[in-house]
């Protein structure tokens, strides 16, 4: 695929743009001195139930911009109490995935527009979730809800219907104060709830991942990462493999660890980038996506988090060249050294 | 920017390069009209092929109609999009304007912290490896080092094995976990 990067960041540039123009008077509201407390949280936690409640359709633009470029897709929602979306792309996008159905609103296919209380409570630790005045998306009056860092910037914007209670827009900040993704219906309607399907009650509570019975299986890993970012679920699966999920309260970044080396030659459709002196493989997508591979392992990284929490991230994560004979024999080494030393 | 014209048809097709397709998304969001053609296009070609598809609210007919109409003239075709190879990468000129871009980015500090803080490693790996690989290079020399060279080449295995990681799979397994709850079952359509 060929790339140009300036007429992509132009496009960028336009889209910001539009989004400020069509954004509504949110952007230009001061904010109420006297909402220092999260007085936005009651609003969030209400748009996570909206968002399963309601019955509602609509098409919605959605960018992430990263130092390469923007990259957009338009994609029609539709989504039924008790069956979750369907999110169809509306133009064919040989790079997208296709329809998804039943889809969880809570998950970033549905664009996280219902997080569990759990998350939340965990972006009101990280950030001050705040109230922030009226707005206006395609035309429906809003109430807007800054996501604001400890030093006073915005990490993440919230426009909520004010008649269906549905976040209509969500907008992700950097370090910077730049956008890092932005969804946005463009159309929105809310259709008359159908005959209600009981929505299946989630009465399962949250666990923490059993990090220990993890770590007396031999794996290791962080339980933070830069960023704010907190271990949320952490698995093995049937593969063999290592699935780890961390979240700030906003973004989602998902760390797959494969045994073995990487099989370059495999990766049909990504390309490599130097980054801090090692190799890492790239796709351009909506998501940031993020392939290397370090000491015997491979690392797959999927996110929606910024860029430069991504790379804080990713830097974070063991960069190690890959085995030696040298380390194969010290590995043979201890394992027999384990048979001549049974207690150790 | 100008409609998109008989652009809405190679983008319905997929057949844009991505900054034509960004470009022509981008105008999406604030043209109705041209959200309609690519509706309607995309229904007619969805007939034509008889693709399955979930239906959406498209009026065909109306679309069909309007696309049949003589009308005026089709609206100017548009400028090609700027060379990017040509502009300066961190002032990309639009309509004549330079606008600055919303990522000027300084490189990242990217190296990995080693030894200290973010470890992961995984089965038989770990911190405790090197200590136990000074004494387990002690315990392999009071055997013959042929013969300990040999087993632990053995035990040890031969070269990790190369692979590909399933990106389709681990890709959907991301787009569908529910952070704090319980995994959800998104099922794409064939
Ligand atoms: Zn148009």
């Amino acid at each position: 695929m060929s790339r140009l990067p300036t007429a992509a960041v132009a496009s960028a540039a336009v889209l910001l743009l539009v989004l400020a123009v069509t954004g509504g008077s949110a952007h230009a509201a001061a904010p109420d001195d006297n909402e220092t407390d999260d007085s936005g949280l009651a609003l969030l936690r209400q748009a996570a139930g909206a968002a399963r409640a309601e019955s509602y359709y609509g098409t919605q633009f959605v960018t992430s911009w990263s130092p390469h470029g923007s990259v957009s897709s338009l994609i029609e929602i539709t989504s039924t109490p008790g069956l979750g979306m369907t999110v169809r792309p509306t133009v064919t996008d040989p790079e997208a995935s296709g329809t998804l159905e039943r889809v969880d609103p809570a998950s970033p296919a549905g664009g996280l527009v219902a997080p569990q209380d759990e998350m939340i409570d965990v972006m009101a630790r990280n950030y001050q979730v705040v109230a922030a005045g009226g707005g206006q998306v395609c035309g429906r009056p809003s109430s807007v809800v800054h996501v604001v860092r400890p030093g006073g910037a915005d990490a993440a914007r919230y426009w909520i219907d004010d008649a269906s209670g549905v976040i209509l827009r969500r907008e992700i900040l950097d370090g910077r104060g730049r956008l890092a993704s932005a969804s946005a219906f463009i159309d929105f309607r809310s259709t008359a709830a159908a005959p209600k399907i009981a929505a299946a009650t989630d009465t399962s509570v949250y666990a923490a991942p059993d990090v220990l019975a993890l770590q007396a299986k031999g794996w290791t890993f962080p339980s933070v990462l830069p960023g704010r970012l907190e271990l949320f679920s952490a698995s093995e699966a049937e593969g063999g493999y290592l699935r780890l999920g961390y979240s700030d309260g906003l973004s989602v970044i998902s760390v797959f660890v494969q045994p073995g080396t990487l099989d370059e030659e495999g990766l049909g459709g990504w390309r490599s980038e130097r980054r801090g002196g090692h190799t890492i493989w790239v796709r351009d997508s909506v998501e940031q996506e993020l392939i290397w591979a370090s000491g015997g392992h491979v690392y797959t990284v999927f996110t929606d988090a910024p860029a430069d929490m991504v790379d804080a991230a990713v830097a974070a994560l063991p960069h190690d060249p890959e085995p030696g004979v040298w380390e194969r024999l010290g590995r043979g080494a201890q394992a027999v050294f384990a048979w001549v030393n049974p207690f150790e | 920017m100008s409609h998109l014209g008989e652009r809405v048809s190679a983008l319905v097709d997929g057949e844009l390069n991505h900054h034509e397709r960004e470009r022509a998304l981008a105008h999406l969001t604030f043209c109705a009209d041209c959200r309609s053609e690519v509706e309607a296009m995309r229904a007619l070609k969805g007939r034509l092929r008889a693709l399955p598809g979930p239906s959406m609210p498209t009026d065909l007919t109306m679309s069909l109609l309007r696309m049949g109409e003589p009308g005026g003239p089709l609206p100017p075709r548009m400028r090609p999009f700027p060379d990017g190879s040509s502009q300066e990468k961190s002032a990309p000129a639009f309509g004549g304007v330079s606008l600055p871009g919303p990522y000027s980015f300084a490189p990242v500090d990217n190296r990995p912290r080693r030894g200290v803080g973010f470890g992961l490693t995984g089965p038989g790996r770990g911190q405790r490896s090197s200590t136990r690989r000074k004494v387990g290079y002690v315990a392999a020399g009071v055997a013959s080092a042929a013969v300990a060279i040999g087993t632990l080449f053995v035990v040890g295995g031969s070269d990790p094995k190369p692979v590909v990681p399933p990106v389709e799979m681990f890709k959907q397994q991301h787009n569908t976990t529910v952070p704090y709850g319980t995994p959800a079952s998104a099922v794409p359509r064939p």
